[in-house]
């Protein structure tokens, strides 16, 4: 009986470590301290010229949905649920876009992506099931996601905000070269002759 | 009572060392990270396995991309890579051999080209036609109304522009002007026109191309060519012949005058130019000039594990089965 309590406390103590050891990178459930985005600044230009900080563009109507995006080597990441901007309610707010004038997106490590006006109402992307066969494509759009699954959007995610293409379907996967991440200017071009 | 403690003792030490580490990220290995062209995914898959079992306290990690995006992890994203492999060697000197903000050094201010590949006209046994095409025809099997082409994205993917590449220097080579149109150009809303000059052919993109009817299909990356492919989803893909052949695909081989494999033609090759719709990356121009398929690898001055790195690339480099079958050719 004496010795029943010794062995109870250690045998106690080796679950503890057990559950402790060797973890010491592990993501705590405490919560991410949130990132400081307030010099950020969002350009945005058409026929005006706008500059908008994290919360102005928090203020703007958003809107949720489904994202998940596939890269050309085909890894996958998500899923997620994004919210945002629609990209056409930045555009509007630009001045409004023309048949011919696309979107360009680009962000400070140099990466640049373009839309059309196509594009812009959620026509022709190419669309995948999670087994990355291709399905017949839901409605789309394309929203400046600035929060995604509840949360700011992380540094390495993106944040503050990126390009994501979303859907009211869960499952449905675009191909993600067009998710630009750390998006600081919006500027629509006119059409060339 | 000390007797009946020392299993609990010894159970606690054991426990404490091993437990939780299962899924743990840090095994004790060294990790080696490789970051490469996504057409050299899977030879290098094969070469992780055999270097981890001659050496055990390494842990190969390759990530894949397109060469250019290959090279921007580096660059512009500051990501620590021990090697460096893409599939064309000029983009490392222009990409670069130039000063890191961080450490003020070039990121590195030399290469190793290590072996060749060539483009090829993949198929199956879905594919109409296939038992017809061949190195003579195909132009003519590929501009058939009925038959389905595709290519990668030129925007993202290098194979995507020398697919563009191909079909243009064909035109010279077969003496028909009209091949570019047939098979791609007239596919697209606007047409692609191919320009003929001094320099050469050069096809402008678009910013968006919007192919006009089935007979083009555009997707990100090989992949999902292959994918199409294999599902009867498109007739016939543009790709590396190391890409068709891992996957067990036929292929139409094409002349050594167009399929950018062969340095004795590299002149040749030059003749064909493409310009992209858009500067995607602002530290590379839009246009790219035809050139020979040479793979190249580095180790970045600011790799986390330089000398691992360079006996990775030696072994590679050494490596007996480049040229089999799969894999890339040898230089």
């Amino acid at each position: 009986m004496k010795l029943t309590i010794p062995v109870l406390l250690i045998s106690f103590l080796a679950v503890g470590f057990l559950m402790a050891a060797g973890c010491s990178d592990t993501k705590s459930p405490v919560a991410e301290a949130a990132p400081d985005y307030s010099d950020w600044r969002l350009t945005l230009k058409g026929a005006s010229e706008m500059v908008f900080t994290l919360d102005e563009l928090r203020n703007l109507p958003s809107v949720n949905g489904h994202g998940y995006c596939v890269s050309t080597t085909g890894f996958r990441f998500g899923p997620y649920r994004c919210k945002g901007v629609d990209l056409r309610v930045l555009a509007s707010m630009a001045g409004g876009m023309e048949p011919g004038d696309t979107i360009w997106i680009s962000a400070p490590d140099g990466y640049l992506w373009v839309f059309d006006l196509d594009q812009m109402e959620g026509r022709g992307f190419v669309t995948f099931n999670e087994g990355l066969a291709e399905i017949p494509s839901p409605p789309l759009r394309i929203i400046l996601m600035y929060e995604q699954d509840g949360k700011p959007l992380s540094y390495n995610d993106g944040g503050p905000a990126r390009i994501a293409i979303i859907s009211e379907e869960p499952g449905v996967i675009t191909e993600g070269s067009a998710w630009v991440k750390w998006v600081d200017r919006i500027e629509i071009k006119e059409k060339t002759a | 009572m000390n007797r009946a403690i020392v299993p609990v003792i010894l159970m606690l030490i054991f426990c404490t060392l091993y437990s939780g580490c299962s899924t743990h990220p840090n095994t004790g290995k060294i990790p080696l990270k490789v970051v490469a062209a996504g057409s050299l995914l899977v030879p290098f898959s094969e070469l992780e396995s055999q270097y981890e079992a001659l050496n055990p306290d390494i842990d190969v990690q390759v990530e894949g991309h397109g060469s250019i995006q290959a090279i921007r992890q580096v660059t512009d994203l500051y990501r620590k890579f021990d090697v460096v492999a893409v599939a064309d060697e000029s983009l490392i000197p222009d990409l670069m051999y130039r000063p890191s903000r961080e450490t003020g050094k070039n990121f590195t201010d030399w290469y190793v080209p290590f072996a060749r590949n060539e483009m090829v006209i993949a198929y199956t046994e879905k594919s109409l036609y296939h038992t017809e095409i061949n190195e003579t025809n195909w132009p003519e099997i590929l501009a058939k109304p009925d038959v389905r082409v595709g290519f990668s994205n030129p925007m993202l993917d290098a194979a995507g522009y020398r697919a563009l590449m191909v079909t243009m220097l064909a035109g010279d080579y077969y003496g028909d002007q009209t091949i570019f149109p047939r098979v791609i150009g007239n596919h697209f809303d606007p047409p692609l026109v191919m320009e003929n000059s001094a320099q050469g052919y050069t096809v402008r993109l678009p910013e968006v191309p919007h192919p006009s009817d089935q007979h083009i299909v555009i997707r990100d990356g090989s992949i999902f060519l292959l994918s199409l492919l294999a599902a009867g989803g498109i007739d016939y893909a543009f790709e590396y012949r190391s890409v068709a052949e891992a996957q067990n695909l036929s292929y139409v081989n094409l002349p050594p005058e167009i399929n950018l494999a062969s340095t004795d033609y590299e002149d040749w090759y030059a003749k064909s130019h493409v310009i992209l719709g858009f500067p995607r990356f602002s530290s590379i121009g839009q246009e790219r000039g035809g050139r020979p398929i040479v793979y190249a690898m580095t180790v970045p001055s600011d790799a986390t594990h330089p000398d691992e790195g360079q006996k990775f690339l030696q072994f590679v480099l050494g490596h007996e089965k480049i040229g089999e079958r799969g894999w890339p050719a040898s230089l």
